[in-house]
Parts: structure tokens; sequence; C-alpha cells
């Protein structure tokens, strides 16, 4: 996934790491508690292909992963913090 | 001496800057109908985005002395407008109120904390600005528009379409007009939606620059259902002191976040009064709680509003202290939170999205 920024920057992302910074209650955990994505090491290959992407409001996206998991909504200020920190 | 340019009355205006948008007047296109006469008298339109907004008298000065600076110029004549621009480019064209440019949701974490005084003021603030306003009492439980704007009239039908009561230059349309009697209505799950959506497409709003909805308190079924139902620009989150200390609010805030509705910002209401006894102005405990908690949530705070008698006599004889007490220090805390909310919804209208590609 690639996205263009307002000012014209540009960011990538690999389906791997969106679904790795997931940031669902149930993969971040909740209150105090660990999540999904602290407790496991790998990941099936249908959690790890994106099925689709979908605009919510005006600030984030909803991904949705072949697993069916797809909760998570990524506001677009942690996107773009997530693709400057891993620019390739 | 030589006739000053339109390039160059442009390049001196380009200086200037709105503070909201944060982008030069000119690249956001409010300079219009530019001309200099051979003569050099400059004259031209400087459109904003919203009539109610807070820096009107700055940017006129700050447009004179701009192009007054130029050399050459001998006059300059500024005509101040304003077009309050869409908030959403929809994706399809909306059946939901097609002529509505911004919808305002009034929304607070419990009843009783003046959220429909807030959402009258507030609109009749946007109204006597020049705007054309629209006000809907979506708060099924407690209907107290019609009451607090007096007009408790049934609301005429045309070709099967019901009209907007007039009040005070405003359009309303509330639960209690539909369903004057004193019983309330229990209305549950999907009925609230089909209530709320007949509210929008049965209605003939006509064309309006702002639509204020008085949503139901708390985080219910209602108020829930009307923010997807409703395409919202955003929605502002009245509270009190108190319940700013009990984070009720906080919750409010975060339910609108879960369903993508963009928070407009924090009101905190009867947060100070007048005090009759000595005249001097007295803190009400924990006051500044909700500017406290909108910096600790990220979102704006749009202003406190003092606890007043007038407030409350005026709501409850039927007129907006904004328009039967303009001077009293109620109206103008309404008039200046209006200008923000104003404000906060131009952002959105000029709000670029990213452009998104997946492989
Ligand atoms: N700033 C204020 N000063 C004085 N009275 C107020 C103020 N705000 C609201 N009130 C009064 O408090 C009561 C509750 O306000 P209301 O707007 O109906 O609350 P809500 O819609 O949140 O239930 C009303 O009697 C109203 O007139
Ligand atoms: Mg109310
Ligand atoms: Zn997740
Ligand atoms: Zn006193």
């Amino acid at each position: 996934m690639e996205i263009t920024w307002e000012d014209g920057a540009q960011s990538t992302y690999s389906a791997e790491q969106l679904r790795w910074a997931c940031p669902c209650a149930e993969c971040r955990g909740e209150g105090g508690s660990p999540g999904r994505l602290s407790r496991v090491k790998t990941l099936s290959d249908a959690e790890l292909r994106v099925q689709d992407v979908t605009l919510v409001g005006q600030y984030a996206l909803q991904i949705a992963f072949e697993s069916g998991h797809a909760t998570g909504l990524y506001t677009f200020s942690m996107l773009r913090r997530l693709g400057t920190t891993d620019r390739r | 001496m030589a006739m000053p340019s339109s390039q160059q009355v442009l390049e001196a205006l380009g200086g200037i800057k709105d503070p909201d948008l944060g982008r030069d007047v000119v690249s956001l296109g409010m300079i219009k109908e530019l001309e200099v006469s051979p003569e050099g008298k400059v004259s031209f339109t400087f459109e904003l985005t919203t009539p109610a907004c807070p820096v009107r008298d700055r940017f006129k000065s700050q447009a004179e002395d701009a192009v007054g600076g130029i050399a050459g110029v001998t006059g300059v004549e500024i005509r101040m407008t304003a077009n309050v621009r869409p908030a959403f480019l929809r994706p399809k064209p909306s059946e939901i109120l097609p002529g509505v440019k911004q919808t305002i949701a009034v929304a607070s974490g419990k009843g009783g904390v003046g959220k429909s005084t807030v959402a009258v003021n507030l609109a009749a603030a946007l109204s006597r600005s020049g705007a054309a306003v629209g006000l809907l009492d979506a708060d099924i439980y407690g209907p107290s528009v019609p009451v607090m704007t007096g007009s408790r009239r049934v609301p005429q039908q045309v070709n099967g379409r019901l009209l907007p009561i007039d009040a005070h230059g405003m359009k309303l349309m509330s639960f209690g007009q539909i369903n004057p009697s004193d019983e309330p209505t229990i209305y549950r799950g999907p009925m609230v939606g089909k209530a709320i959506e007949a509210m929008m497409v049965q209605v003939d709003w006509g064309i309006l620059d702002y639509l204020v909805i008085d949503l139901p308190p708390g985080t219910g079924d209602a108020s829930l259902t009307l923010a997807q139902v409703v395409p919202l620009t955003g929605v502002a989150i009245v509270c009190t002191p108190q319940d700013v200390a009990t984070d009720i609010a906080v919750k409010a805030l975060q339910m609108f976040r879960k369903l993508n509705v963009t928070p407009l910002g924090l009101i905190e209401n009867m947060s100070w009064y007048v005090c009759p006894e000595c005249g001097h102005r007295h803190e009400i405990f924990s006051h500044g709680g909700a500017e406290a908690a909108a910096k600790r949530l990220g979102v704006p705070f749009l202003g406190a509003i003092p606890l007043e008698e007038g407030i409350r006599e005026d709501a409850d004889s039927g007129t907006p202290v904004v328009i039967s007490r303009p001077e009293s220090a109620g109206a103008k805390a309404f008039v200046a939170i209006a200008s923000q909310v104003a404000a906060r919804t131009s952002i959105q209208s000029f709000r670029q999205l990213p452009v998104i590609n997946v492989h």
C-alpha cells in the first residue's frame, strides 16, 4: 500500500508491517492486559494479506485482512508516523 | 506613476495567512473579482469561509494595509463576503440533506448540562452573523428546542414534505413538533434510525450553510444511530466543570471518535458566574477542567459560557439570549464559540485527503 500525503510525501507499507501495527484493542491489549500481537511470534499467511482498505470518516483507514480481521482503524497520523520511520 | 498590476496586488495579499487553515488567502481562493483602475484604485471581494469568521476584521485591515502600501495605489475597496463550503465531497450524491453544506452536532455525556441551550444559541449566533441556519432537535428523549425558541407549532406539509418552522430566522424542526403530545415517545433500536432519517429526508431544509443538530444526551443507542445516519462535519461536546472531573464528557468524545465523527472541540458550560452580591466574576469549582481535558485529549477547546440567570430566563421565554440580550456576557460567549465552531468546520472543508493506492 502506498500513501501520497497532502504535502506530496510518499509512504509505502507492506501488508505484514500493517498487520503487526494493527491498533485494535484485541491486538494491542486493553486495560493493562497484553494483546494478541505481543503473545504470538508468527501470523498465518491469510492474516498477512490485505483484502480491503476503506476510508472511514476523514481521518482513518480501516484495513481488512484475508483472515477476516478488520477491527483496526489506522488513523492518518499513525500511518504517517509508521511510514516515515520505516521508509524504504 | 505606473498603474499597479493585479499581480502586485495578489502578491501583497499573499502575505496574509489564514490562521485556521494555515495557508495564504490568495491560494485558498478567497480573493475574487479583483480590479485595478487606471487611476490606481484597487477593488476586490474577500470571500471568507464563514460569515462568523473570527478574524474577519483583522483580514480586512491586513488587506487594506497590504494593498495600500503598494506604490501607485490611490484607494482600496474591499467587499467582505462569505461562502460556506461543503464539508465533504460526498462519495455519492447524498439523498440525505442535499442542500446542507455543514452539519454540526452538539452532544453531551449526560442530560442537563446545557446542550440544548448551547445548540440553540450556537445556531442563533451563526444565523445573526448572516449564515443560513437550520436547527434540528434530534433529542428524542426530551425535545426542548421548540420551547427555547418559542415555536411550539405543528409544521406544515407541502407535497408530502414537511416545512421547517421559522424560528427567529432559523429553520427549525423537532421531534417535539412532529409528536407534540405530552406523552414521551419511546423510540428503540432501528426505530430511532428511521425516525431520524425521516427528519432528514422528509423535511424540506432547502439550502443551508449550517445545520445544527441537538443530539440526544449520552452515549446510548440514539446518539449512536444518529451519528451513523447523518453525515456529520463534526461534533461539539458540551460539558460542565463537574462532569469533566468525572470523565463523562471524555466518554462521549471517545464514542464519537470510534464512529469516525470529527470532534470539533469541547465547550464548558456554567463555567463561572457574576455574583449579584459583589458584581465580581466567581469561578465555579473545578472550572477550567474542560480546557485542560481538551488539551489532554488533543481536541480544540471552543470556549466557556457563564452561568447566567438571563440565559435560563430567555430560554424559558422562547428567545435565545444571543438575540434578546446580545450585550450580555453570556451572549458574547456564545458568539465567540460560534466563531470557533465555524472556523473548525471550515478546516474540515479544506482538508485534502491523502491518496491511497493498494496493490
Ligand atoms: N449557562 C447557563 N446559565 C444558566 N442556566 C443555564 C445555562 N445553561 C443551561 N441552563 C439551564 O439549565 C437547564 C438545562 O439546560 P438544557 O440546555 O436543557 O440542558 P440539556 O439539553 O443538556 O439537557 C435549563 O433550564 C437551562 O435554561
Ligand atoms: Mg436538551
Ligand atoms: Zn487488530
Ligand atoms: Zn461575590
